[in-house]
């Protein structure tokens, strides 16, 4: 990890800067003249708004405390649903031109109606998606949504969307997915030339920023990759969980000497893992994606799918524990988290289970993760 | 009658100590612990393995303070330079603080140690009622940690949960256990916040509920509480409790009854326990550097 800073520059940087003045980075690409479209969960269907030229923008928190979500949001639900209402009512993201989800837990959906009513918009929309993406009867469902969805983005820009701009949306989509696929296959060697938090600034910034410019990013980023050796990387660890981009807990682990070598988070390999595969008819193709990409656990009922994923995923990446973390009051992946945590130990995985909060306690938790990786370090103390 | 105002009924008692049987120019390794906790702090020396002398005391607002003082009043009268100590291991919320420490080990690690020593190899489950927070620790034959929980920012079922009420009810903090049984077992508080608890016991109190049985539904719920963390991580035995609130006969009692186990009784002042795994580490690497070199 000495060498990361040794770099003149870091070839992280700009995925670092994108995720850090996103909304500077939104507005100038308004500038040029196109719309602007916030999301609220990954099972968005970025490709018709690619088809649309308009820029999909994750909303995200600022993880600063609030005490403006008070009166449209219940405290008992999580931190993340409430601290990105926040930022829409602070006005942080005032250049949006419209707002959107697509159905997956009720707190998110709070932010979004709340936002919907208290926060002007041009467009904005909900789009029903399949709660039991493992019904054969799920992608027919989604199809027909998606149809109504394109309707209706082209009643708002006017102009039709052609099955040569869905492909285009599909491309640059999968695109973006595959390198950054790519670059996750480097993290499975034995010195993985990527840290976790590097990581995680790759794939937040690819859900803000325009993916034409992020996947030509990827590609220098691969190039460099393929010659950088930032050296052993300790315990390898896994992360997994709901929604995280806090960089700062991501920094602290790492700092105590492991490296998170994958993870299963919707700011990682569930937001990207799986690529459209382009058939005739384009929407259904579209639809299969969604409903049969890794779930949100939300959706991976009633048999648990992930299970089985996260094991495969912590063979191929050599892990030797998993942080379990989760937004406070997260009821899908707390149900998950037992079977998850079982399931890993069995697989003689070592796993810490700990709760996001809008900010993290840093001296706590670092106490927490110390005292696993001691767990794992057998050393000189005995 | 002294000023009821002025008086620190939380002001539980400082101490120090030196082992009138060893004398540590006949020792090889000197090893030393110190846990700067969030409301004490122990130093504690060990020669080759066995205890020396110690000193605990409340931590100040500065961390490597209370560290050197902790350990200058450790010393004070054994004769024992602080630069004789071959190894110091920090511990504790102020680990990286010790200016005299070679090595900074997380608390949960070096209380499973010291409990294994104070209790000996048969523990596999401590529970740490510390100044801050509460830990409930699985550990092997060694006192190596096996696995651990540990409970969320909160004073609630903390040593400083438990100065809040010698104050409020104005009863002396040592006391606190021993006139927690005296009264009919009520219902435990239905809060263990510490604010809310605390304003529930206010309650209870204009309700005309003695102050022994306040206390009593205090430490009742405090020991609910941490049972429940217990049960999550689960209890194998032989079981023992270390930090302030081990001292504690009202909640220690109360988590036996709860668990159905019976924890032993300390021998040695149980606010200790992290220090001494502190310096049973700091001999180890000694040994281990020994014996590389």
């Amino acid at each position: 990890m000495v060498t990361v800073q040794m770099e003149e520059k870091g070839i992280f940087d700009q995925f670092k800067d994108w995720y850090t003045n996103r909304h500077e980075y939104a507005k100038a690409w308004k500038e040029k003249g196109g719309k602007v479209m916030g999301y609220f969960c990954t099972y968005v269907p970025e490709e018709i708004l690619y088809a649309a030229n308009i820029l999909p923008v994750r909303i995200l928190g600022s993880h600063e405390p609030q005490d403006v979500t008070e009166p449209h949001i219940f405290a008992m639900f999580c931190p993340f649903c409430r601290d990105c209402l926040a930022q829409g009512l602070k006005g942080r993201y005032d250049y949006l031109d419209g707002i959107m989800i697509a159905q997956s837990c009720l707190h998110i959906r709070q932010t979004y109606t709340s936002w919907d009513l208290h926060i002007p918009t041009d467009y904005s929309y909900y789009l029903p998606h399949p709660m039991h993406v493992q019904s054969p009867q799920a992608t027919p469902y989604l199809r027909e949504e998606l149809i109504q969805f394109k309707k209706s983005v082209e009643d708002w820009i006017d102009k039709p969307i052609t099955n040569y701009d869905l492909k285009r949306g599909i491309e640059i989509m999968n695109a973006n997915r595959r390198l950054m696929n790519q670059v996750y296959e480097l993290r499975k060697k034995r010195n993985p030339p990527v840290t976790g938090l590097e990581a995680m600034y790759m794939v937040v910034s690819s859900q803000m920023t325009d993916k034409h410019e992020h996947n030509r990013e990827l590609e220098s980023l691969l190039q460099k990759l393929s010659t950088r050796d930032i050296g052993d990387p300790g315990e390898r660890l896994m992360i997994i969980g709901s929604e995280d981009d806090d960089t700062e807990f991501l920094a602290m682990v790492e700092d105590l000497g492991a490296t998170f070598v994958t993870d299963d988070h919707c700011t990682g390999t569930r937001y990207f893992q799986e690529e459209v595969n382009p058939s005739e008819d384009l929407l259904n193709a579209i639809a299969e994606r969604y409903v049969k990409r890794v779930p949100c656990p939300s959706k991976d009922w009633p048999k648990r799918t992930r299970l089985d994923h996260i094991i495969r995923m912590s063979k191929e990446y050599d892990v030797q524990g998993a942080i379990l973390i989760q937004q406070k009051f997260c009821d899908p992946h707390e149900l998950d988290t037992p079977a998850i945590k079982e399931e890993l130990e069995k697989n003689g995985i070592a796993t810490l289970f700990l709760e996001f909060d809008v900010t993290v306690p840093i001296g706590q938790f670092k106490t927490r993760v110390e005292a696993f990786l001691e767990i794992m370090r057998e050393e000189d103390l005995f | 009658m002294a000023n009821s105002e002025s008086k620190e009924y939380w002001r539980w008692t400082e101490s120090r100590w030196t082992n009138p049987d060893l004398d540590w120019k006949d020792g090889d390794i000197i090893s030393a612990g110190v846990d700067v906790g969030s409301v004490s702090t122990q130093s504690v020396v060990m020669v080759d393995g066995e205890l020396f002398c110690y000193a605990n005391m409340r931590t100040g607002s500065d961390s490597p303070d209370s560290a050197n003082n902790s350990m200058n009043w450790a010393l004070d009268g054994t004769g024992l330079p602080l630069d004789k100590i071959e190894y110091a291991v920090g511990t504790g919320y102020g680990r990286v603080n010790v200016p005299f420490a070679k090595r900074a080990l997380t608390e949960i690690a070096c209380h499973a140690r010291g409990a294994n020593f104070m209790y000996g190899p048969s523990i596999r489950t401590v529970l740490d009622m510390g100044g801050q927070d509460c830990k409930a620790i699985r550990c092997d034959h060694r006192g190596k940690v096996t696995a651990f929980l540990m409970n969320d920012k909160c004073a609630a079922g903390t040593g400083r949960g438990m100065e809040v009420f010698a104050d409020l009810l104005q009863i002396h903090i040592n006391d606190v256990g021993r006139m927690s049984l005296v009264d009919v077992e009520p219902e435990p508080v239905s809060s263990t916040c510490v604010v809310f608890a605390k304003s529930e016991a206010v309650a209870l109190l204009r309700k005309g509920w003695s102050k022994e049985k306040v206390l009593a539904a205090y430490c009742g719920a405090m020991a609910h509480r941490v049972v429940t963390l217990l049960e999550r991580l689960g209890v194998e035995n032989d079981f023992a409790i270390t930090g302030g609130i081990a001292k504690n006969i009202g909640v220690v009692s109360r988590i036996e009854k709860e668990l159905k186990v019976t924890a032993p009784e300390p021998s040695i002042d149980p606010q200790l326990a992290g220090a001494i795994g502190g310096a049973l580490f700091g001999k180890a690497l000694v040994e281990k550097a020994r014996k590389k070199a």
